[in-house]
């Protein structure tokens, strides 16, 4: 693991919250949290672009061929692996989620990398209101399942306390390590995370992870731009192919 | 701001006030409606941002003080 794989799984995870929080812009509870799920989508979308954009400058793009046929190489969380179908996982990805990778995206501009310092500042003001929202839904009070699970994932994500993350905020590069990190989520949501027990040696330090599984077939091929070209009339379809 | 309240149970009525420039005043850009402060800002936020403002501010509608409303001044 390195930085560039770092920046890679905070790049692939904003673009799957930012899919799942779009899924819900005409299913939330309100006209209100419909807008706010559908423009939180696009900030997040908008996130993932900048970070993929900060692969190259960082010297060595993760990225390889297989990212288009495999969705196993994408480094997103489990939990994005599956559409939700509770409000009560929206909330808990946008309360702890989003707020963990926010908490990367603060140890990356308060670190001493210049590209990261400079590009992911903006990320962090539009941040603060997907911070409220997830905050203020959070203390209205949401099923313990998902709640917990995000914790999990969210710690796991941050990495052991002696990996490449410790590494990174050692030398300097991030300003905060794994425990800073979750400290920091647990000042700003104002409550304890659940105690998680992470068994390590199985955990895969690319894609931040420790279970098998990836993002479900149909938002994999939607991410390749495979879904549209069911919807494209025949004579498009044979000019493409001619 | 409309006589007209679209609440109901908790949910409280905010007025979403923003301007574009320094050198104009704020103006009343619509209403969001939601149970606390944190969430009425986040749609707000959410809501009206299509405009490039320098400045948004949120009031909740109760809080309010008219001095006369219309066909009464």
């Amino acid at each position: 693991m390195s930085l560039p794989d770092l920046v890679l799984s905070l790049a692939d995870n904003k673009q799957m919250l930012g899919l799942r929080y779009a899924e819900w812009a005409t299913r939330a509870p309100s006209l209100e949290a419909d807008i706010a799920a559908a423009a939180m989508g696009l900030d997040d979308l908008g996130h993932s672009r900048v970070l993929y954009g900060c692969l190259e400058p960082l010297g060595a793009d993760p990225r390889g061929p297989q990212r288009e046929s495999d969705p196993a190489s994408l480094s997103n969380l489990a939990y994005f692996d599956e559409p939700w179908t509770e409000w009560s996982q929206f909330v808990a990805a946008n309360a702890i989620l989003d707020t963990a990778f926010t908490a990367m995206i603060e140890a990356c501009v308060g670190g001493s990398v210049e590209v990261l310092q400079h590009r992911l500042r903006k990320m962090l003001m539009e941040e603060r209101y997907h911070f409220l929202h997830g905050r203020s839904w959070l203390r209205s009070g949401i099923d313990s399942g998902p709640l917990d699970r995000a914790w999990y994932e969210a710690i796991e994500w941050f990495g052991p306390p002696d990996g490449e993350t410790a590494t990174l905020h050692r030398e300097g590069k991030l300003s905060m390590g794994p425990a800073d990190l979750r400290a920091r989520v647990e000042e700003q949501l104002e409550m304890k995370a659940p105690r998680v027990t992470i068994d390590w040696k199985t955990w895969d330090p690319v894609r931040r992870r420790s279970g098998a599984g990836a993002v479900d077939q149909h938002t994999f091929a939607m991410l390749r731009g495979l879904e549209e070209k069911k919807y494209a009339p025949p004579s498009a379809a044979k000019q493409a192919a001619s | 701001m409309t006589g007209y309240k679209r609440v109901s149970g908790d949910a409280i009525e905010y007025e979403v006030f923003a301007r574009k420039t320094r050198v104009e005043p704020l103006h009343q850009v619509g209403s969001v409606v939601a149970p606390d402060a944190d969430l009425a800002m986040a749609y707000a936020r959410a809501t009206y941002d299509e405009e490039r403002w320098c400045e948004m501010a949120i009031v909740r509608k109760d809080d309010v003080i008219h001095l006369w409303s219309p066909g009464e001044g």
